[in-house]
């Protein structure tokens, strides 16, 4: 198995302890430039950006935060900034001004007024939330706030306020639905479905996923019918088709993660039938699409607790990249091809995805988050290739390379004489 | 400064850690690193379904007790009409009172298998030594009979350096007296750290070493009369980590034309002072030096190589540091042929732990070479930018095709423009009538 270690990387100072869905990556001032949000146990919000260590922007939120996420959730166009604690308070923020009042003058946030610090909005949603997910669950192109609970159970909410409404304030969430699973929900992800519909996906213990149904859009196409699309569960009133997937299973209580719509390379290709990953605490991990057909399965001895995806070799296809508690992460591509990367401590939190670190522009990153005060952001994650290769294999795909060889009555398919060209071209003293 | 060219495409983990002397070559693609619990790695590419994969596996060589701590490898293949690989391991066998250091030799006579490193790892020649060894090496010796010969070089800490060749008849290697073959290895000042040899035009030889309090002495040598010519000694204010003698090319103006000058220089890394290359040390001695800048500012020097990494024909000088980087300097030729020019610090790479050693081999077997370094942690194997050096080797073949046309095209140039003159004068023809 290849490894390899990256050592471009920058810490940021963080005091606090987190929960291990309390980080993401995100637009979170809408400049198209990634930041780094992160939630601590005392309601701290801090949102980095760039390589400075200390946080650009510090905000106080009501509770424990167990989750943060940004995105559109407002559905007005731009990136909002949501934290959740686990007493049941909703807040959002807006950071797009913060972003204007900052680069007037660096010492101006200190005489900001509180009003500036608040939260644009903060509601009280039930308690005991674990994750949180702002997507298009529905297939409307309306975003919609999914929460994943400690006790089973999964709300789905939308943003809704009056038409004549003056500005945010008038809005509020409003429950969808709500489901109840059998097993701990430890992710929440949409996947495009075979015929490219976004599928709500929930991981569930011992490497099993669940597909939760919107049952509102079937009430709103076909209302009276039953509904169809649920063979098999209890009743309708569930609306979760419980996916088991098959293999050696030691534990089947073992703690899950799941993501989904992880891309194939090109936009046709990943808008239907999308593919996901699943990894396990035991150390299983999966590729499989939403037709459940298994692409690979890799067993790793190593504690998998964090599941993300990343394109680290820039062509389009997305890598998925699995962490460890111990630091050990994977990162494999489609066709299973895995590569190594051993971060040094124990991670109490992880993320990949793209964040503008260096040079002013987004690019792959892993985030490390430490037990001893400190979050690690590699920024230089980029590989040119999954596997190990030669110069052979590069000049293989160049139909010009043979030509020449051709022309210079050297044989391309004898590997000792096209060495000793190679070597003889690029250096003077080309015995080897 | 420059982005360094290299990818990091592999880094394999030791158990435990190794030193400035565990790494080595042996054969054309493959590398052996010491660990200090007794371990030996052999790292290579294996070539599987058509797919190129890291392989570091641990060879098991004999007669080494598990309580010894490896202090240095070697390995060389025979110098021709000989066939085989050689292995040499130092080490201090501690059994709770008394350390004895060995030197183990392995080397398989059998035919067939003079090359298979698991054949040879069974056959140990095992010495026991009356000194701590430093670093093992080897080089090539003229024989008496005019053939080459290939012999470990073993410095220790008793104040001397110590020869170990093959005795063809017996079919194992023996000490044999150094000053016979090495004359300007004996009387040293103090304990050598770091020894290189490099054979010279005229049947010559420079040997240069430094030494643990400071000493840098270097000798120009008749090889055939075994004769030291010449002999220059420098003291320096800290242990001498390694010292390196190399050829570098120059362009030199000399009125209109330019002239390729090739001359010897010797790098010296401190482990406290600035790192210093001296020039034309054929000729002058060890009078003219130039320093490598900054070269202090990450800790010790601890390793050196001097290769070409930028396919430009003119070799760089790469440091590594305990400070957990890898410096490279590039000679910048003095303009208007004033002075001596200058090595600048073209760019440094960070690594995670403290470099060792360093080896540009090529070991994926496709011409591009590979740096291997060696760190505190384990093996790092760099890779030069595939799609870079894919796009030079095409530019430099097809100026090289160019070339082999152009040489063959004088005749059949010709063909075409007697056809492109009659038809001119067919079509003047048509045009007259």
């Amino acid at each position: 198995m290849r490894a390899l270690n990256y050592v471009h990387r920058v810490s940021l100072d963080f005091t606090g302890t987190l929960f291990p869905h309390a980080i993401c990556l995100g637009d979170a001032d809408n400049d198209s430039l990634n930041e780094l949000v992160v939630g601590d146990t005392s309601g701290k919000l801090l949102v980095y950006k760039n390589d400075d260590s200390k946080p650009w922007i510090t905000r106080t939120c009501v509770g424990t935060l167990t989750c943060v996420a940004v995105g559109d959730v407002c559905n007005k166009g731009k990136n909002f900034v949501v934290a959740v604690g686990a007493e049941g308070w909703f807040h959002l923020f807006d950071l797009t001004a913060a972003s204007a009042n900052k680069s007037d003058s660096s010492s101006q946030h200190e005489f900001m007024s509180s009003d500036d610090q608040r939260p644009l909005f903060t509601q009280h949603i039930p308690a005991n939330t674990k994750v949180i997910l702002i997507s298009d669950i529905d297939g409307d192109g309306r975003c919609e706030l999914v929460v994943g609970y400690t006790d089973r159970v999964v709300r789905a909410f939308r943003w809704e306020e009056p038409c004549d409404g003056p500005d945010l304030g008038s809005g509020q969430l409003v429950l969808l639905k709500k489901w109840l699973l059998e097993g701990q929900v430890d992710s929440l992800s949409v996947n495009p479905g075979p015929e490219g519909l976004p599928e709500l996906m929930v991981s569930q213990p011992g490497c099993g996923y669940a597909i939760l149904l919107c049952s509102w859009t079937q009430q709103d196409s076909n209302s009276g019918e039953e509904a169809p699309a649920t063979p098999g569960s209890e009743g309708p009133s569930r609306d979760v088709v419980l996916h088991l997937t098959t293999g050696r299973i030691h534990n089947k209580n073992v703690s899950t993660h799941l993501i989904g719509s992880i891309s194939k390379g090109s936009k046709e290709e990943s808008s239907k039938c999308g593919l996901f990953a699943l990894c396990t605490l035991d150390g299983t991990l999966k590729l499989m699409d939403s037709s459940e057909q298994l692409l690979w399965s890799v067993q790793v001895d190593h504690q998998l607790f964090a599941l993300q995806k990343l394109d680290v070799t820039g062509d389009g296809r997305e890598e998925v990249v699995a962490c460890a508690w111990d630091g050990q992460t994977y990162i494999i591509d489609h066709n299973r091809t895995v590569v190594r990367f051993q971060f040094d401590e124990n991670v109490n939190a992880f993320c990949a995805g793209q964040y503008t670190c260096k040079e002013g522009k987004n690019s792959p990153c892993l985030v490390y988050v430490s037990f001893n005060h400190k979050i690690y952001v590699y920024w230089k994650v980029g590989l040119e290739h999954m596997e190990s290769t030669n110069l052979f294999r590069v000049l293989e795909d160049k139909p010009e390379f043979k030509s020449y060889l051709k022309a210079l009555g050297v044989d391309s398919e004898d590997p000792a004489a096209t060495r000793a060209l190679v070597s003889d071209l690029l250096y003077k003293d080309s015995q080897l | 400064m420059l982005q360094d060219p290299f990818v990091e495409d592999s880094f394999s983990r030791f158990p435990s850690q190794s030193n400035i002397y565990g790494l080595c070559q042996a054969g054309q693609q493959e590398l052996l690193a010491a660990t200090l619990k007794g371990k030996v790695v052999c790292f290579r590419y294996q070539e599987l379904q058509h797919k190129v994969r890291p392989v570091a596996k641990e060879v098991q060589f004999t007669y080494i007790p598990v309580d010894a701590e490896i202090v240095s490898i070697d390995a060389f293949i025979k110098s021709p009409p000989n066939r085989g690989l050689v292995v040499g391991i130092t080490f201090v066998k501690d059994s709770g009172d008394k350390a004895t250091p060995f030197l183990n030799i392995y080397c398989d006579y059998e035919p067939g298998s003079e090359f298979n490193l698991d054949s040879i790892a069974q056959s140990c020649l095992n010495l026991e030594l009356q000194f701590t060894p430093f670093q093992l090496y080897h080089t090539e010796v003229q024989c008496h009979d005019g053939g080459r010969e290939t012999v470990f070089l073993l410095s220790g800490h008793d104040q001397r350096i110590h020869l170990y060749k093959e005795n063809a008849s017996l079919h194992q290697f023996e000490e044999q007296p150094v000053e016979k073959l090495f004359p300007e290895l004996q009387h040293l000042p103090s304990n050598v750290l770091w020894l290189d040899v490099l054979s010279i035009s005229g049947e010559r030889r420079l040997s240069a070493f430094g030494c643990q309090n400071g000493c840098v002495g270097l000798a120009l040598v008749d090889q055939t009369q075994r004769e030291v010519l010449q002999n220059w000694r420098f003291q320096f204010d800290s242990p001498v980590s390694t010292v390196k003698l190399f050829p570098l090319s120059c362009q030199n103006k000399q009125g209109e034309k330019s002239v390729e000058i090739e001359s010897y220089n010797l790098l010296v890394t401190s482990t406290i002072e600035m790192a210093v290359v001296y020039r034309d040390v054929q000729d002058r001695g060890l009078s003219t030096l130039v320093c490598l800048s900054e070269s202090d500012q990450w800790d010790a020097v601890l390793c050196s190589l001097v290769i070409d990494l930028d396919f430009d024909e003119q070799k760089e000088v790469l440091l590594g540091t305990y400070g957990q980087e890898l410096l490279c300097y590039k000679f910048q030729p003095a303009v208007n042929g004033g002075g001596d020019g200058q090595f600048q610090l073209q760019w440094r790479r960070s690594f995670k732990s403290p470099l060792l050693s360093i080896i540009y081999l090529d070991l994926t077997g496709d011409g591009l070479r590979e740096l291997a370094v060696l760190t505190l942690k384990g093996l790092h194997i760099l890779q030069h930018s595939l799609t870079c050096t894919s796009d030079l080797v095409l530019e430099r073949l097809a100026h090289r095709v160019s070339v082999l046309t152009d040489r063959s095209e004088p005749e059949s140039d010709e063909a075409p423009n007697t056809e492109q003159t009659s038809t001119a004068v067919e079509t003047e023809e048509i045009l007259s009538n």
